[in-house]
C-alpha cells in the first residue's frame, strides 16, 4: 500500500443479447452489435492502445458476457461487421470531399480518421478477433475480464438451482475456452443475486460479485463499512462489491450529469435522415428505410428542435470531456478525502456503469474514460484504480455479511423483469427449465444425435432465459422483437422435447437449430443434471 | 449531491397484451403453482389447475362442497421451517382469489421472510383443501438488518452518516437516474422509423411514480382488473375486438389499469354461423390519483 488515501474499481458491462439470424441477409436489430463494436468496443481497444503507447498505467474491471463473446467469434457477424465498418471508411472518406469548405468538415474529418484507425485496429492489429485484444491487456494485468450469467440470466427469478448452476457452468467454461484461465469475478446480470447462490460461483472458482448498493447495506449482520468494503458471502466466502451512487450520480444525473452538455454530440441528428436519398441508400438496410447510420454532424446545442442544432466541433467536445473528467476525479477526491475520516481503513469507491453508455450513448464517453485514466495517473497520488483482486489482496479480511436480494433495476429488486407486461413468459421459462433438467437426468450419458439435440436443447433454454427479453418488454422498445424471440426459443424447445421424447428426432430440425441458435459451441447439456446441481450444495 | 428526480417523464405504462402468449401453450397439462419474488412486498404466484385435477376433487369431496367453498391463496410463512408439511408454517394467510385467473400478485405480510404458497377450497365449515403447493421462495428484508457483528463494531452514529454516504436516499432508483439524461433521447426514439437504436442497456424506467415524502413510511399501489365471465359452449368470444380462447367455455383475461385510463372493453359472443350474438359493455375507469 502507498500514500493514497483510497481507491477507485471502475467497472464496466459490455452485454448484448445473442442476436444472429443467418437466415435473412441483412437483420435490423444485428445493428445493436455492430453498432457497438464500433462505437464502444473497438474505441475502449483504441484508448488501451493509447495508454499503453505512451507508458500509462491503468485498471479496468469489464465483462465481456458469453453472449457477447459468442457473436465476437462469430465469423458470419465478424464478417458482417467486417462489411459496416468498410461502408463507414467508404462513406466517411466520400463525405470529406462533400463538405470540404464547409462548418461540417472537422466533423467529417474526425469520422473519417475514426473509422480507418478501427479498420485498422480490427483488421491488422486484432485480425478481426477482438477479443485477443481484450485479452492481450488482461494478461498485462490492466484489465481485470469477468464473466456474467451465460445468458445473462436472471438468477433470483430460477426456481430450479439447476438453472442457476447451469448458467453460472456454461459462463465459466466460455470463459476458460476464450480467456484460458478462470474467471475471478462475474457481474450478475441486473445485478440480481438471490442468496445462497454464490456457491454456484464459488464452485467455478469465482471470487467476486457485484451488488446493487443495497444488497450490502440491507445485508445481515449490518457492514461495518457500508457500500466502501466488500464484504464475504458466509460459507463460500466470496466477496461482494456494491456500486457507489455518489459518483453514478456524478456521472447521469439530470442536472449536473456529463452526458446531457450542450457541448456534446447530439445522438438524434443523424446522417441517415440528412443527406440526400440516393447518396445515402447505399449505406441503409436493403428494405432502403432511412435510419440512423452512426454518423451524426450535431452538436446538442441546447434545448431546441433538430433542426435547429448546430455542427459539432470535435475539439471543443473533447475539451469537454477532458473537464468532466477532472471534475469527476475531483469529486472522488474529495468523497475518499471524507469516507476516510468515518470509517477506519482506506476506503474503496465501485463505479459500475454499461459499457454501452460510453460511446455509443454518450459519444465522447470514450474519450473521458481516456482522460480520466490519463489525469489519475499524471495529476494526483490521492486515489488509485484498482481491481477487486488487487483490492482483495491489500485487504484479505474482510467481513462476514449475507447480502441481501435485490438488483440494480427501477425500484432495486425484480419488478423490471416480472410485471404484468411479461410475467406470462416465466411459466414457460420455469417448465423449459424443468423439462431440461429432468431429460439431462434421464439421460445422463447420451451419444450421437441424442446427445445434439439435448445440447441444443440447453441451447434453446439459455437463449430463451436472457433477461434481455423481458426487459424490453417492459421498456416497450423493441417489444415486438423481444416477445418473438421468447417465443421462438419456446417452440424450438418444445417441439425439440417433443422430439426426444418421442424418440423421433429430426436431425434435420436440430442441425437447422445448431445454425441459427449457435451460441456455445461447446455446450454439455449435463450441466442441468440435479447431480451436477447436488455436487455444488453438497459442499456446505 | 441535489436529490434524484423521478424519471416520471419516461412513464410508460405496461399494459397487459391479453394476447401475447397466444401461440406458445395455453398450459402443459399438469396441475402445479410457481411462486417467484417481486420486492420485498410481493410476490408473484402463478398455477396451472387441469380438468382431471378438478374432477378428482369432484369425486372425494362432492360438486356441493366445492361449490359452496371459497376459492384461496393460502400463504404459508415457512421462515426455518425444515421439511413444511402444510401444517408446520409459522403462520398462514388466507386470501380469496379466482382460479381461471391462473396467476396472481400476492402482497405479503412480512418482509424479509419465506413463503409456501397453498391454492385450494375453504369449505364452509372451514377446512382446507388443498389444490396444489407451490415451490418456497423468500422475500428480501428491505431494510437495514437489526444484527450487529461483535467483531465489527459501529458506533451508532457513525453508521447512520456512513448510511447517508452510502446512497441510502437512492435505494430502489437503480439506473433510473441516466433515464432522465436519455430521457428526451427515448421520446425522440418513438418518433423515429428505426424504433430504438440502442434498446439492450440495462436501465430500469419506473413503472409508476412512487411519492416518497417521509424516509420510513411509503406507499405504492397498482392496479389490474380481471374480466372473467363464461359463454355457451361453442360460442367465439371476443373482448375490444379480439377473439379469445374459451376454457370449457369460460374465459379470464387481465389487464393493467394505469392511474386516470378509461378502458371500454365490449365484450361479444357470436355462434359458429355468426348469425347470432349477444354483447356486453365492461367500462372501467381509474382516476388520476395523488
Amino acid at each position: 500500500m502507498g500514500n493514497e488515501k483510497g481507491y477507485l474499481a471502475l467497472v464496466l458491462h459490455a452485454h448484448l443479447p445473442f442476436i444472429k439470424h443467418p437466415e435473412y441477409p441483412d437483420f435490423l436489430e444485428e445493428d445493436w452489435f455492430y453498432e457497438a463494436m464500433v462505437e464502444t468496443y473497438i474505441p475502449l481497444l483504441n484508448v488501451f492502445e493509447n495508454l499503453t503507447e505512451e507508458g500509462i498505467d491503468f485498471r479496468l474491471t469489464m465483462s465481456l458476457t458469453p453472449p457477447l463473446c459468442n457473436m465476437m467469434s462469430d465469423p458470419l457477424l465478424i464478417d458482417r461487421f467486417s462489411h459496416y465498418l468498410n461502408q463507414r471508411v467508404e462513406l466517411s472518406e466520400k463525405e470529406l470531399t462533400r463538405t470540404s469548405g464547409t462548418e461540417f468538415e472537422g466533423v467529417a474529418r474526425m469520422y473519417f480518421n475514426k473509422f480507418r484507425r478501427y479498420k485498422e485496429l480490427f483488421e491488422n492489429r486484432y485480425h478481426r478477433h477482438v477479443l485477443e485484444g481484450f485479452k492481450k491487456f488482461q494478461d498485462m494485468g490492466k484489465l481485470e475480464i469477468i464473466t456474467c450469467c451465460a445468458t445473462h440470466g436472471y438468477l433470483p427469478l430460477m426456481v430450479h438451482k439447476e438453472s442457476v448452476n447451469a448458467q453460472i457452468k456454461i459462463a465459466a467454461q466460455d470463459y476458460r475456452s476464450r480467456f484460458g484461465k478462470n474467471p475471478r469475478g462475474i457481474w450478475l446480470a441486473e445485478c440480481a443475486y438471490n442468496p445462497g447462490d454464490d456457491k454456484f460461483l464459488r464452485d467455478e472458482g469465482i471470487r467476486f460479485f457485484f451488488t446493487e448498493s443495497h444488497g450490502i447495506l440491507h445485508g445481515t449482520p449490518r457492514p461495518k463499512y457500508g457500500i466502501y468494503a466488500p464484504v464475504y458471502c458466509p460459507q463460500t466466502g466470496v466477496a461482494a462489491f456494491a456500486r457507489d451512487m455518489e459518483s453514478a450520480q456524478q456521472v447521469w444525473s439530470a442536472e449536473s450529469g456529463y452526458p446531457g452538455d450542450a457541448r456534446y454530440r447530439e445522438f438524434y441528428r443523424d446522417l441517415g435522415y440528412d443527406l440526400d436519398y440516393d447518396y445515402i441508400k447505399p449505406y441503409l438496410h436493403s428494405d432502403g428505410v432511412r435510419r440512423n447510420i452512426g454518423m451524426k454532424y450535431h452538436k446538442i446545442t441546447g434545448k431546441v428542435s433538430l433542426n435547429q442544432k448546430q455542427a459539432y466541433n470535435p475539439a471543443e467536445a473533447r475539451e469537454v470531456a477532458a473537464q468532466h473528467a477532472g471534475n469527476f476525479m475531483f469529486n472522488r477526491q474529495k468523497q475518499i478525502e471524507y469516507l476516510s475520516t468515518v470509517i477506519d481503513r482506506k476506503p474503496l469507491v465501485v463505479s459500475m456503469y454499461d459499457a454501452e453508455l460510453y460511446g455509443h450513448w454518450w459519444y465522447e464517453g470514450i474519450d473521458f474514460l481516456e482522460y480520466l485514466f490519463k489525469k489519475i495517473y499524471y495529476d494526483q497520488d490521492q486515489i488509485k484504480l484498482v481491481t477487486p483482486m488487487e483490492y482483495l489482496e491489500m485487504y484479505p479480511e474482510n467481513q462476514i455479511v449475507q447480502p441481501s436480494m435485490s438488483s440494480w433495476g427501477d425500484k432495486g429488486y425484480h419488478e423490471v423483469w416480472l410485471n404484468s407486461g411479461n410475467d406470462w413468459i416465466y411459466r414457460h421459462l420455469i417448465k423449459s427449465s424443468e423439462r431440461m433438467m429432468d431429460l439431462a437426468n434421464k439421460f445422463p450419458n447420451a451419444t450421437g444425435l441424442l446427445r445434439r439435440a439435448l445440447n441444443q436443447l440447453a441451447r434453446e433454454l439459455v437463449l430463451m432465459q436472457a433477461s434481455d427479453w423481458a426487459f424490453l418488454m417492459t421498456t416497450g422498445t423493441a417489444k415486438e422483437y423481444s416477445t418473438k424471440r421468447t417465443k421462438d426459443h419456446v417452440k424450438r424447445f418444445n417441439e425439440l422435447y417433443e422430439q426426444i421424447q418421442g424418440n423421433r428426432i429430426n436431425e434435420a430440425y436440430v442441425y437447422e437449430l445448431e445454425l441459427k441458435d449457435s451460441i456455445f459451441q461447446q455446450m454439455d447439456y449435463s450441466v442441468y443434471s440435479s447431480a451436477s446441481k447436488e455436487a455444488v450444495l453438497a459442499k456446505y | 449531491m441535489e436529490k434524484s428526480l423521478s424519471s416520471a417523464t419516461l412513464v410508460k405504462p405496461i399494459v397487459k397484451d391479453p394476447f401475447a402468449e397466444l401461440d406458445v401453450p395455453f398450459g402443459y397439462g399438469r396441475t402445479e403453482s410457481y411462486l417467484l419474488p417481486k420486492d420485498p412486498a410481493w410476490m408473484f404466484l402463478f398455477w396451472e389447475i387441469t380438468q382431471s385435477t378438478f374432477d378428482y376433487l369432484k369425486s372425494q369431496y362432492g360438486d356441493e362442497t366445492l361449490k359452496n367453498s371459497r376459492t384461496i391463496i393460502r400463504l404459508h410463512d415457512v421462515t426455518g421451517v425444515e421439511s413444511f408439511n402444510g401444517t408446520n408454517s409459522l403462520e398462514f394467510y388466507d386470501m380469496p382469489v379466482i382460479f381461471e385467473a391462473r396467476s396472481w400478485y400476492i402482497n405479503v405480510p412480512k418482509t424479509g421472510r419465506m413463503y409456501v404458497a397453498d391454492l385450494g377450497y375453504l369449505t364452509t365449515d372451514g377446512r382446507f383443501i388443498l389444490v396444489s403447493r407451490s415451490n418456497s421462495s423468500s422475500v428480501p428484508p428491505g431494510r437495514v438488518s437489526d444484527v450487529i457483528d461483535d467483531k465489527w463494531m459501529i458506533v451508532e452514529g457513525d453508521f447512520q452518516k456512513l448510511l447517508k454516504l452510502s446512497g441510502a436516499d437512492y435505494i430502489g432508483l437503480g439506473a433510473s437516474e441516466l433515464m432522465q439524461v436519455v430521457g428526451q433521447r427515448w421520446k425522440l426514439t418513438e418518433l423515429t422509423p428505426s424504433g430504438s437504436p440502442s434498446s439492450w442497456s440495462s436501465f430500469a424506467l419506473h413503472l409508476e411514480k412512487v411519492e416518497k415524502e417521509d424516509e420510513d413510511i411509503w406507499l405504492e399501489a397498482d392496479c389490474e382488473i380481471i374480466i372473467y365471465g363464461s359463454a355457451s359452449k361453442n360460442a367465439i368470444v371476443s373482448i375490444n375486438g379480439k377473439d379469445i380462447e374459451l376454457k370449457d367455455g369460460k374465459f379470464s383475461i387481465r389487464q393493467h389499469l394505469p392511474a386516470g385510463s378509461v378502458v371500454d372493453l365490449p365484450i361479444r359472443a357470436r355462434n359458429a354461423k355468426g348469425d347470432k350474438t349477444r354483447q356486453l359493455m365492461i367500462k372501467a375507469l381509474r382516476e388520476q390519483g395523488k
